[in-house]
């Protein structure tokens, strides 16, 4: 069953006096449980498509809907409580609140939902584990690499119990190792956690980690593989 | 079906703006040592200005006719000799009965002309009771010849220093005194210099003479007081809380209300004094006015850099779900805590010096140069800052809700932040 649908999404914007056509009529849908990624040059409208599925940006014509909810219906308070109760989002860098520690960046959107003090302390500290980072918890940002920095990112995604994790270029800017161990901790989660993954990326490694790769080429979606499900077959 | 809401306890609030707010601690610490160090010079300023005031007041008050004073309707307006409380006894009798909280001293005020064997001049006399009226302590300091007028001298005058230059006198010198009366025809006493004394106060030394009371009195009986009555112009009540002017006012208008007299309180004896007073306030609160536009500036310099440099950061708090209405508490938060702490280190910088100046005082003799006299009454050159309850609460909200204030741009800016164009900076 489908728990992501696109129909007919478009996006235009203007830069200067050009109008920029950003996505094209793009449908899609994305299952429950899928560890999808979204591959493409830059400038194909990865991001963007991201963005719109996010609710942080609008589309010029089509619908998205999260099972039942339509988010281009929703007003913006209302979409904002819709990223914070159903999405969770890895962004490409500066992901964290610098003054916070990582358990308290993983804790500050469970704050928003308004849980318990004892249930997101548990649930901080569970996915801090599961991304290897438990120990050093208590630093903030600044004392982390970059690598952790991502994975207390994707702790503080998951932590919060999203139906769909949106994550824009998680790995770009970290080096073979780093993003070798965050893909593990995003793999892992998905599969344990049976959480949808989707993901933006140019990066060869991620792409061979995608159970899913849509390709999208000048707001086109140009090709929709499943690799391993060929391989098996 | 309602749906959940973001929700942002005021506790996770607090924490996050106060660590924010030290995120820069070098722009927070010059902020806040600024507005300090303004502040500090504000409440100096305004404890200054407070303590002239204040010992212009009192001194006008004691050299002048009290708290409150007892007189004849009309008498304010437009004085003469033959406005005055006939019956002085009697209303002496009555207010020594309400137990009013101070001293009550009879007064006689007439306007004469004063003669000598050389010259003459319009004069001041006040009649008064030479050993416990609060002007012996305030003028017997300031004889510069002479001496001080006993119970025995029915005939003895003081008067001030421009007096006895313009009637050309010196101590000792015979000086007739002759007033109007109501029907046209004028009465003459005459008295003796005993002593003269120099205020500073222009206004006291050039038409002042004093005489015990029972030497003006004579004037009062020319225009048909009876002796036996003790006839006055006034009673001059001065009181030992001056807090409690209002309450003693309202308390002698009811007891009074059956006697053909007013009562009346500093502020209607001495409006040119209220007038500078009021004047010199506005000049306080403009430099206030000044040092809180700077205030104002530095916080909103401070928050505003703050919240520029984070259009990221607030793009991914309203990307995680964080509403616009959150995130313009924030900011307000952020200056909140900065006018809590800029209210603290303030009141420690300027309440300090305030506290050392209330005890030590300040000495501006050197840059008054003597000249001490301002609008009738004078002003002590070591002046001692002065700060009211009230003025402490005011200048506390005025720094407080400017600085709250300086937070609202800010705070509107980084609400409207949207979280695409926040996160592509």
């Amino acid at each position: 069953m489908a728990l992501l649908t696109l129909e007919g999404i478009s996006k235009r914007y203007r830069q200067g006096e050009v109008e920029v056509q950003a996505l094209h009529a793009i449908d899609l849908t994305v299952a429950e449980g899928e560890f999808a990624a979204l591959v493409g040059p830059s400038g194909s409208g990865k991001t963007t498509l991201l963005n719109i599925i996010g609710g942080l940006d609008a589309p010029s014509s089509g619908q998205v809907r999260l099972d039942a909810t339509e988010l281009t219906a929703l007003s913006e308070a209302a979409l904002s409580d819709f990223r914070l109760f159903q999405l969770g989002f890895v962004f490409q860098a500066y992901n964290l609140v610098p003054v916070l520690s990582a358990l308290e960046n993983v804790e500050l959107v469970m704050v928003l939902q308004g849980r318990s003090d004892h249930e997101r302390r548990a649930r901080a500290e569970h996915y801090l584990e599961l991304v290897g980072l438990k120990a050093l918890m208590h630093r903030r940002p600044a004392a982390l690499s970059g690598g952790q920095q991502q994975r207390v990112a994707v702790a503080r995604a998951l932590a919060a119990g999203p139906r769909l994790v949106l994550a824009d270029e998680p790995t770009a800017n970290l080096d073979s190792e780093n993003a070798e161990a965050l893909l593990d901790s995003m793999y892992h989660l998905a599969r344990e956690e049976r959480i949808t993954f989707l993901f933006s990326t140019h990066d060869p490694r991620v792409m061979a980690r995608a159970e899913r790769i849509i390709t999208l080429r000048d707001g086109q979606i140009v090709s929709d593989q499943r690799p391993h499900a060929a391989a098996t077959a | 079906m309602s749906r959940p809401h973001s929700h942002m306890p005021l506790s996770m609030l607090l924490m996050l703006a106060w660590r924010n707010l030290w995120r820069q601690r070098r722009r927070t610490a010059i902020t806040l040592s600024s507005i300090a160090i303004g502040f500090g010079l504000a409440v100096l300023a305004i404890g200054i200005g407070d303590g002239s005031h204040n010992s212009m007041v009192r001194n006008a008050i004691q050299l002048g006719e009290g708290h409150l004073a007892v007189q004849a309707p009309g008498y304010l307006e437009a004085p003469a000799n033959y406005k005055f409380l006939a019956d002085g006894r009697a209303l002496q009798a009555r207010l020594t009965a309400l137990q009013v909280a101070g001293a009550i001293e009879p007064r006689i005020s007439l306007q004469v002309l004063a003669s000598s064997a050389n010259n003459s001049s319009g004069a001041s006399l006040e009649g008064m009771r030479i050993d416990s009226d609060p002007r012996v302590a305030m003028l017997q300091p300031k004889l510069i010849a002479g001496q001080w007028l006993t119970a025995a001298d029915q005939r003895g005058l003081l008067m001030g220093d421009g007096m006895a230059r313009r009637l050309k006198v010196k101590v000792g010198s015979k000086v007739v005194l002759m007033a109007g009366k109501q029907g046209g025809d004028s009465q003459a006493q005459l008295g003796r210099v005993r002593g003269i004394f120099d205020s500073h106060v222009d206004e006291l030394d050039d038409y002042l003479i004093l005489s015990d009371l029972p030497f003006a009195r004579y004037f009062l009986e020319g225009e048909g007081g009876v002796a036996a009555q003790l006839p006055v112009t006034r009673f001059s009540l001065f009181l030992d809380d001056p807090q409690g002017m209002g309450y003693w006012k309202g308390v002698l208008r009811t007891a009074l209300a059956d006697e053909p007299v007013v009562v009346l309180d500093w502020h209607e004896m001495m409006p040119q004094l209220v007038q500078f007073i009021v004047i010199d306030d506005v000049g306080n609160y403009v430099f206030l006015g000044l040092i809180l536009i700077m205030v104002l500036f530095g916080i909103l310099n401070t928050v505003l850099m703050g919240v520029l440099e984070r259009t990221r950061e607030f793009g991914l708090l309203r990307a995680l779900g964080l509403g616009r209405y959150q995130l313009l508490l924030l900011v307000l938060c952020e200056s909140l805590l900065l006018s809590l702490l800029a209210v603290v280190i303030g009141w420690a910088v300027g309440g300090g010096a305030h506290w050392w100046f209330s005890q030590h005082g300040i000495d501006f003799s050197a840059l008054m140069g003597g000249k001490t006299a301002i609008a009738g009454t004078f002003m002590d050159p070591v002046i001692y800052t002065e700060l009211s309850a009230e003025r402490v609460i005011q200048l506390t909200l005025l720094i407080f809700c400017v600085t709250l204030a300086s937070g609202i741009y800010p705070a509107l800016k980084a609400a409207r932040v949207t979280p695409v164009a926040a996160l592509r900076t």
